[in-house]
């Protein structure tokens, strides 16, 4: 081989090798942003669930708690004002609900959709929340039966929240699991008789639906129209997340109606209150 | 590449791995902490909302 023709080899060699480190490093960032979304992002929301969990604590303690029905009237954008516990998911499970679905406001926790009714109003209460990193609050929602609880904690009041029937015990469901005590003031609104089962015919535990139905958090929910007028709606609340786990082609969405209201006094605290609404502890 | 900053970073073979080490803390940390968290909210994984 003379010189320049080994000269020229050596160059190639550099440059596939660099290509080739840049692959590699490709590959790695690629992967770190998978570690990133997956578990980073679960610490730093954590951080800051802390600090809105604190921020609310503090609110609902302060003197101006004498007028909680005007601080409900509409919470701030990005502020906590409620929580959020599904019992079904461990004694643990607790989130502030912060106001706002946009993703600065879901990276602190599950978020309200404003404008959908606030807990214990008549009409749907909007929760979205991730499924997947950011403290993902509605990971397991795919887990949650029927008649399992959904409790939101106002400042004065605790409202009971359960999933209404799937839509394969819609049909059975007075006589098979509404003899559950537990289960037993579980509506399904659906009316036999009615084209489509009436308002609520749609409205069953959980339903998987394309990400343009926002009509899912609809005070009737999936009936734009409003067919109802506001003293008639059900009080409900519906939780919002992706589907499937890691897509977002679609949505999966659990509807709950209320059954109960426990004032915090009478209550005294969440672990107090499991013991009244009959869940196990 | 590598090989390419490997030999100049300066000083014997302890001070060099520890200035590598340095540089590859501050790069992943640079990705965590300001390139990941603006580029997350613009790809279309994790939308919950409907």
């Amino acid at each position: 081989m003379g010189r320049a023709q080994r000269q020229r080899a050596s160059a190639l060699v550099v440059v596939v090798r660099t290509l080739g480190e840049l692959m590699i490093t490709f590959g790695i960032v690629i992967l770190l942003f998978v570690v990133y979304t997956l578990y980073v992002t679960d610490v730093i929301a954590a951080r800051q669930q802390d600090d809105v969990d604190d921020k609310l604590e503090r609110s609902w303690a302060s003197p101006v708690a004498q007028q909680p029905a005007e601080r409900l009237v509409k919470p701030e954008l990005g502020s906590g004002f409620a929580r959020i516990y599904l019992p079904a998911f461990g004694e643990d499970f607790r989130f502030v609900v912060v106001e706002g679905v946009g993703s600065p406001q879901l990276a602190v926790g599950p978020g309200h959709y404003p404008g959908t009714a606030l807990p214990g109003q008549p009409g749907n209460v909007g929760i979205a929340g991730h499924r997947i990193g950011k403290g993902a609050p509605f990971n397991d929602l795919d887990k949650l039966n029927s008649c399992d609880a959904v409790v939101l904690e106002t400042e004065t009041d605790f409202f009971i929240y359960r999933v209404m029937p799937m839509s394969d015990e819609v049909a059975n469901w007075g006589k098979v699991k509404q003899r559950d005590p537990r289960c037993a003031a579980v509506p399904s609104l659906r009316q036999a008789g009615q084209p489509e089962g009436g308002p609520y015919g749609r409205t069953v535990g959980r339903r998987i639906v394309t990400p343009d139905r926002g009509d899912a958090v609809a005070p009737v929910p999936y009936r734009p129209e409003n067919p109802l007028p506001k003293a008639q709606q059900a009080s409900l609340v519906t939780l919002t997340t992706c589907h499937p786990e890691y897509g977002n082609s679609e949505r999966m969405i659990i509807h709950g109606a209320l059954v109960n209201q426990i004032p915090k006094q009478q209550a005294g605290s969440y672990q107090a209150l499991l013991g009244l609404i009959g869940e196990p502890v | 590449m590598y090989g390419w900053i490997w030999r100049h970073l300066p000083g014997p073979f302890g001070i060099r791995l520890l200035a590598a080490l340095v540089l590859l803390t501050g790069i992943v940390a640079l990705l965590m902490f300001v390139v990941f968290p603006w580029l997350e909210p613009k790809l279309p994984f994790n939308d919950v909302s409907v």
